[in-house]
């Protein structure tokens, strides 16, 4: 169990014109016993900062520590660290249960020691049928798994899981994040989770680092990464629709300010707290979000729109929505029966409306 | 013709129809014929006739003057109750088998462990293919140039071997490497020489495309380059040097020009192998029955113990999922 720390990561692959620079300047710390989720689109960056952690890659500029160890010039037999590759890397040539043991064996952990210890992984992942076969006759989820089991069936310092359940179906997906959840409970190790599904991060994770685009955007709880996105990327990347967005210009209303979008007849009205950050920050135009669960409709709503689709999707439906040139979407009751080119309101609380500097992009508080 | 009503096959034109026969139109059916029969043909002349022919004559007492007049007469089995009783090629067989084991075995073990050591040790690619080029260099060499290169380097008097032994303080007197005993050590280095390159090759390609993410694995579970070589590497490389071996194997069998250039099977032919007997009895001493006799036999051999070695292979794969 380790505190893993990285400080000024850089990972620039190649060099010349064909450089690529996979992660910038990565900062984050994982307290120990913590886990940590890594979210971001394909080719973020996500794998690189991992297999920097373990050592599989060297890294450009900047350190890692575990504890108060530096760990940057460590091999990963060094680092004690377990990781679950996205590509499973099974031996072909071990059958599913020398797969897990191995790690053990090289230990020098007795056979029937090895033996109990992948019946035990094996039972908790749902592979005991195939503990005989070898890895090139198994399906993608099965690999997935054995490759999962192979990490978990040690004791290592730091858990590094990539993407782990991605091709796993929706029900053993759940009961698999359950029982992972269970065993971080239980071993109390350091894990560092990484995936690109938002539900899957938000419900492991006792914090969520969100990174697009080699550069890590913000770290924080499921309520902060909510509630308080730090940057239009982040408001836009988690939640499930997307928040919306409105390009908008302040005005002076009474002691507050208003925001007034400018392709369309909305008007946001804002908390003290907000307003007085807006006006230090000064500036004549901002980028407006709200999410689609805090659109309420209600017939004395402040914001009008006409409907353009009903989107029934069972708990819940997603009205998308328009005034004159904005389009956006409210999640809303199934109940709902309005149906295209019918007209509704939204009410909204000032509290949930975010103002994000238009042209850095970042939240204003 | 009447107009064509869709979905309606009795108003389709004739050719239409036609099409849906088994014999395409455009190829007659000579074609097929043709293209089976060229394989066959030269499958025919060049694999089976000269085979049948060689068994034919292994079964009757066929010499050269016989073979030009057409009188040779059928003896049944008595060439071979002669190749087989004969202490020439039971002393043959076990060169052979000497020659099996330490020519074709050393060369894949002498191979894949520079295979290995070379992508283990050398990193960078252009030093791989310098060193690559210069090893198999040998390969490119004709046997008898190999044989005369390594007559000289052998030579007991002044030959560049011994003279390098002596001054190593290996040994202190000459090596007479072409005595009886010896010679055919001389002809198994020379071969060795000549074609560990080979086996290198197909280790070392066999090698380069294994998984380097399964590598990858093992240096996060911690193994350590010898665990990784033992338990990893080598298992996967099992068909790959199989195969490197099975190659060996078959030409030790046709393992002829060597011995020929070296020592011709001598002195007292204690270096002979079974095909350079059938080659002195044959086109030597025109023996041609017996000879055929001799190839017959080392093809029974060869097919025998290459068979079980394929099978083996095969229960090998199947278990792993590769077949
Ligand atoms: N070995 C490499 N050489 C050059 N570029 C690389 C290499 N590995 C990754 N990259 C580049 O670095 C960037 C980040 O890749 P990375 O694999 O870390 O993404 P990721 O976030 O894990 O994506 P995904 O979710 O698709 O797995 C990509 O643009 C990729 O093309
Ligand atoms: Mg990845």
């Amino acid at each position: 169990m380790a505190h893993v720390a990285l400080k000024n990561v850089n990972k620039i692959y190649g060099s010349g014109t064909r450089a690529v620079h996979a992660v910038q300047d990565l900062n984050l710390d994982v307290e120990s016993g913590e886990f940590v989720a890594l979210l971001g689109p394909s080719g973020c960056g996500k794998t690189s900062t991992l297999r920097m952690i373990v050592g599989l890659e060297s890294i450009s500029s900047g350190d890692i520590f575990f504890d108060d160890r530096r760990v940057s010039d460590l091999e990963p037999q060094d680092r004690n660290v377990a990781m679950a590759f996205e590509t499973y890397a099974l031996y072909p040539n071990f059958t599913v249960w020398e797969n897990l043991a191995f790690p053990l064996e090289v230990r020098g952990v007795s056979e029937v020691e090895q033996r109990q210890r992948a019946n035990e992984i094996a039972e908790l992942l749902h592979i005991t049928p195939i503990l005989d076969q070898y890895p090139p006759n198994l399906s993608g989820g099965q690999q997935q798994r054995v490759s999962l089991g192979r990490a978990l069936i040690r004791d290592p310092s730091v858990f590094i899981l990539d993407e782990v359940m991605s091709h796993l179906d929706a029900h053993l997906k759940f009961q698999m994040l359950f029982d992972l959840k269970r065993l971080h409970r239980d071993l109390k190790r350091t894990m560092v989770y990484v995936t690109h599904d938002q539900v899957e991060a938000l419900a492991l994770a006792d914090r969520v680092a969100v990174m697009s685009n080699a550069v890590l955007q913000q770290v924080g709880d499921r309520n902060t990464l909510y509630n308080r996105p730090a940057n239009v990327f982040v408001a836009d990347f988690i939640g499930e629709p997307p928040t919306n967005f409105f390009t908008v210009e302040p005005a002076q209303n009474g002691d507050s300010i208003k925001m007034i979008v400018t392709n369309a007849d909305l008007t946001f009205a804002l908390t003290e707290q907000t307003a007085a950050a807006v006006k230090v920050h000064g500036g004549n135009r901002f980028t407006v979000g709200i999410r689609p669960q805090n659109l309420h409709l209600d017939d004395k709503g402040d914001l009008q729109a006409e409907v353009l689709i009903n989107e029934y999707l069972g708990e819940r439906s997603i009205l998308s929505v328009a005034n004159s040139q904005a389009k956006f979407r409210a999640l809303v009751s199934p109940d709902v029966t309005a149906g295209p080119h019918s007209s509704v309101r939204f009410s909204y609380d000032p509290a949930d409306v975010l103002v994000f500097d238009e042209k850095t992009e970042a939240l204003i508080v | 013709m009447s107009d064509i009503v869709r979905g309606d096959p009795s108003t389709y034109p004739d050719w239409f129809s036609r099409k849906k026969s088994t014999t395409p139109l455009i190829v007659s059916r000579w074609v097929p014929a043709i293209l089976v029969g060229i394989p066959v043909f030269v499958l025919l002349a060049i694999v089976i006739y000269p085979t049948v022919w060689m068994f034919y004559h292994s079964l009757r007492d066929t010499n050269i003057q016989g073979l030009f007049m057409g009188n040779h007469e059928y003896i049944g089995f008595q060439n071979y109750a002669t190749v087989v009783g004969s202490e020439r090629f039971q002393d043959s067989l076990v060169h052979l088998a000497q020659y099996l084991t330490f020519g074709a075995c050393l060369q894949v073990i002498i191979g894949t462990a520079l295979a290995l050591t070379l992508y283990e040790f050398v990193k960078s690619n252009a030093a791989r293919t310098v060193i690559l080029i210069i090893l198999v260099l040998p390969m490119m060499l004709p046997p008898s140039i190999v044989g005369v290169l390594w007559r000289f380097l052998l030579t007991p008097s002044n030959g560049a071997v011994n003279q390098a032994l002596l001054s190593l303080g290996l040994i202190d007197a000459h090596i007479e490497w072409f005595n009886a005993g010896v010679s055919l050590w001389s002809i198994i280095i020379a071969d060795c020489w000549n074609w560990v390159a080979l086996p290198l090759l197909i280790v070392y390609s066999g090698r380069v495309s294994l998984p380097p993410a399964v590598y990858e694995a093992a240096r996060v579970d911690g193994a350590n380059q010898w665990k990784v070589m033992r338990r990893i590497t080598l298992p996967m490389l099992k068909e790959v040097i199989a195969i490197a071996f099975i190659l060996r194997f078959t030409d030790a069998f046709k393992f002829v020009d060597l011995v020929y250039v070296m020592t011709s099977g001598g002195p007292a032919q204690t270096s002979e192998l079974p095909t350079y007997i059938a080659f002195q009895r044959g086109i030597r001493e025109f023996a041609i029955g017996e000879a055929a006799a001799y190839a017959i036999i080392i093809f029974a051999i060869s097919a025998v113990l290459i068979t079980l070695f394929l099978k083996y292979m095969k229960r090998v794969m199947k278990a792993q999922g590769l077949a």
